[in-house]
């Protein structure tokens, strides 16, 4: 080999390595592209049919809210004249406290509930799995049966009538008097809500390990300390995850309320859901009922977002 | 005997061919409008479920395609509670029914919309729409009928009128005939004679007004509004008159009448069960119409029940109230299809007194009560005679609006003890934003 071909080879073989190493890193970028691609393309029928069943209509929603539509005539545009006069509406104002006072009294109670539930379930019973199932047959019921058969036993002859009756209480008209028919229609969803979240505060307990629970009682901390400080905290996104979800169906709830009741007597169990079904076709003021719906959104959107802020603001600090 | 039953049913024969003449659906075949489809056509009726209405539908459907082999019928039966929300939005999404089947009382909404065809007159044998109203009693067919043009038919117009259990009376020492009421002030005696009350629990109510729908609620407040000499709605639909001196007294006497006779808090009825306490035994009068009587005979009561007239505020000047059901046909379809569906209602409508016989519907034209299935139907005279001092529900584009604001108002001052003046403002209010629209 001559002195002049031994850089020349030399050069060749650093350009082949460059060559090389810009083809590799062309292969790396391909690769990552490719794979981007390959996710998007999985993704791509899921996010389609998201965008033309939930985003579109909920544009649309939006956009029905700025107009006065009655099914038949064209949509015509009159801005925000929706939102105000449902404002000034004394029944859209009476159907939101409903809505409120369900969600309160609906969502409260079932914390407790379905965590102590949990609790106990999570200690070894030697009947915890038919007594697990038998609490979460409500959440496999559909809702229509339910209702059937609750309105059943809300009746003056029913069993929840006789039983007050056998211990000397005086029949009460839960469905038929406006003092009480909300409270009825509150305790089937505390019902049926508690075994639901009583299975997530199970997953939740199950994922602490023991190993905390064993340092605390060498450490002396009771059943009740250890509760405290070691369950309740860990289970802080559990509770999150339960209120959020909880607040967000209770605010929908509608299947119950139409059928046992019809939102009545005089309104008193007309949940916002019901009166924005009624509104749209009943009444076919679709419009209105958009409004009403963009109402509920905003609701629901602040709720959630109250609730994850207050729940998380320790742990941004930390 | 003999020449008695012969020139009985003779007569009736002779009636069965009137009106079956009136209907329009004699020899169909033989009535063939001129511009009638040879090509094959497919429609579509949409009704809701009744048990004994729906069975007669069907056979209907079977007779008409051996006499209209070319026509198809396709069919869809709905629930009374959900017709008028599936049908508005088929309607608006272009994928309504050719023949629409719908409360009487939403064809004004339905007219508004502009969804309806006029009734097609060549179908029909006739040279006006007065023609047609012509063949139907008085006011029968005012509901479907706008600026003097026929847009729906009724095959049901039914009275209400006050059926009484047999046993209830008997057993507390009164006769259905010679003790039945016929004020609301008769209705307040009867109250504590046959309310039975064990304990804190009422066991048999004397009576009770509906509350199990708005719906229903209207129904009765309406006539007592108009038996006091008032009215719910003007001419034009424009104005309410909810709070109204007559209309505060029919609140009034509702709640009294409840005080005396009634427990609205144990009733057992729902929409799709009007008539569920008197059929048990709770309630020991009721107030329903003539298709109740199929279900009645079926039920235990059997044919242990008498019914008598409407109660009234002044029997000298009666006022009861007459609703009913129709058949429209859906002006945004192709006209040899309407023209079929025209066709179609007309032979459906051709036999009234098989309505009768079969669903126990009162087809509002005018023979009806002479064919022998009448004279056979239970007390048809007694619901006859409450149809001819009646007014129709109320007909407006708001009739849900209006008839949710009357119930909350009666609820509210029923379970709830509000003044039914102050009750009736608020509904008065309510409404009032409505027809501002």
């Amino acid at each position: 080999m001559s002195q002049a071909a031994a850089p020349k080879k030399a050069q060749g073989s650093s350009t082949a390595y460059a060559a090389r190493s810009t083809s590799r890193r062309r292969w790396r970028i391909s690769l990552a592209s490719r794979q981007a691609a390959f996710g998007v393309a999985i993704l791509l029928p899921t996010l389609a049919i998201l965008a033309i069943f939930r985003f579109l209509p909920m544009i649309e929603a939006f956009y029905l809210s700025l107009t006065q539509y009655d099914l038949v005539h064209p949509p015509k545009f009159i801005g925000l004249a929706n939102f105000v006069s449902l404002l000034q509406d004394p029944l859209f104002l009476k159907s939101a406290r409903v809505s409120l006072t369900y969600v309160l009294f609906s969502v409260v109670p079932v914390l407790p509930l379905s965590l102590g539930l949990a609790v106990l379930f999570n200690r070894s019973l030697w009947i915890k799995n038919v007594l697990r199932s038998a609490i979460f047959m409500p959440v496999v019921m559909p809702a229509v049966v339910m209702a059937v058969v609750w309105t059943f036993m809300y009746q003056q002859d029913g069993v929840i009538n006789t039983i007050l009756g056998w211990l000397g209480i005086d029949p009460i008209a839960w469905l038929r008097s406006s003092a009480s028919a909300l409270w009825a229609v509150i305790l089937i969803g505390i019902w049926r809500a508690t075994p639901y979240y009583m299975v997530i505060f199970l997953a939740g307990l199950q994922a602490i390990p023991a190993d905390y629970y064993d340092a605390a009682e060498i450490d002396g901390a009771g059943k009740w300390a250890s509760f405290w400080h070691i369950t309740l905290p860990l289970l802080k996104p559990t509770m999150l995850l339960v209120i959020v979800m909880n607040v967000i169906v209770a605010m929908k709830v509608f299947a119950v309320p139409l059928i046992m009741t019809g939102g009545g007597p005089a309104d008193a169990t007309r949940v916002l859901p019901l009166f924005i079904y009624q509104t749209a076709f009943e009444f076919f003021d679709m419009g209105r009922a958009a409004a009403m719906s963009v109402f509920l959104f905003v609701g629901v959107m602040l709720f959630s977002f109250i609730q994850v802020r207050m729940f998380t603001r320790g742990d941004e600090q930390r | 005997m003999i020449k008695w039953n012969v020139r009985r049913t003779v007569s009736s024969l002779a009636v069965t061919a009137m009106l079956t003449m009136i209907a329009g659906g004699s020899a169909l075949a033989a009535d063939t409008p001129a511009n009638f489809p040879k090509e094959k056509v497919t429609i579509e009726i949409w009704w809701h479920e009744y048990g004994p209405f729906t069975a007669y539908v069907k056979e209907l459907i079977e007779a008409y395609k051996k006499v209209r082999p070319n026509v198809t019928i396709n069919s869809v039966v709905t629930s009374s509670g959900d017709i008028n929300q599936k049908l508005t939005v088929a309607l608006a999404t272009g994928t309504g029914p050719h023949i629409m089947d719908q409360d009487a009382s939403f064809y004004e909404l339905y007219f508004a919309k502009g969804v309806l065809e006029p009734l097609n007159l060549e179908v029909f044998g006739a040279k006006s729409h007065d023609e047609i109203i012509a063949r139907y009693t008085p006011g029968g067919i005012a509901a479907g009928t706008f600026g003097g043009k026929v847009y729906a038919l009724p095959y049901q117009g039914n009275s209400m009128s006050l059926f009484l259990s047999n046993k209830a009376f008997e057993a507390a020492g009164l006769s259905p005939v010679k003790d039945a009421p016929k004020t609301w002030e008769d209705m307040k005696a009867l109250g504590p004679k046959l309310k039975k009350v064990q304990g804190n629990r009422t066991v048999q109510k004397a009576f009770d007004f509906p509350y199990h729908s708005p719906r229903w609620e209207m129904q009765m407040f309406q006539p007592l509004v108009e038996q006091f000499g008032g009215r719910i709605l003007s001419d034009d639909g424009k104005t309410a008159y909810l709070n109204s001196p007559e209309a505060v007294k029919a609140l009034t006497l509702w709640r009294d009448v409840t005080k005396a006779t009634g427990d609205p808090k144990t009733t057992m009825n729902t929409p799709s069960n009007p008539n569920q306490d008197f059929i048990d035994g709770r309630t020991a009068m009721w107030v329903t119409g003539p298709w109740a009587t199929s279900q009645i005979r079926q039920s235990p009561v059997k044919d242990g029940f008498t019914v008598v007239s409407y109660p009234q505020v002044d029997p000298a000047k009666p006022h009861t109230i007459v609703y009913g059901w129709m058949w429209g046909v859906n002006k945004a379809k192709p006209e040899a299809e309407r023209i079929v569906a025209w066709d179609f209602i007309r032979f459906m409508l051709a036999k009234p007194d098989e309505w009768l016989a079969k669903a126990a519907f009162v087809q509002p034209v005018k023979g009806v009560n002479e064919t022998q299935v009448a004279k056979n139907f239970p007390f048809f005279d007694v619901h006859m005679k409450d149809v001819s001092t009646a007014s129709w529900y109320i007909r407006s584009e708001f009739t849900n609006e209006i008839g949710q604001a009357v119930g909350r108002a009666i609820e509210r001052t029923i379970y709830d003890g509000v003044d039914p003046k102050a009750s009736l403002d608020q509904a008065q209010a309510e409404i009032d934003k409505v027809l501002k629209k």
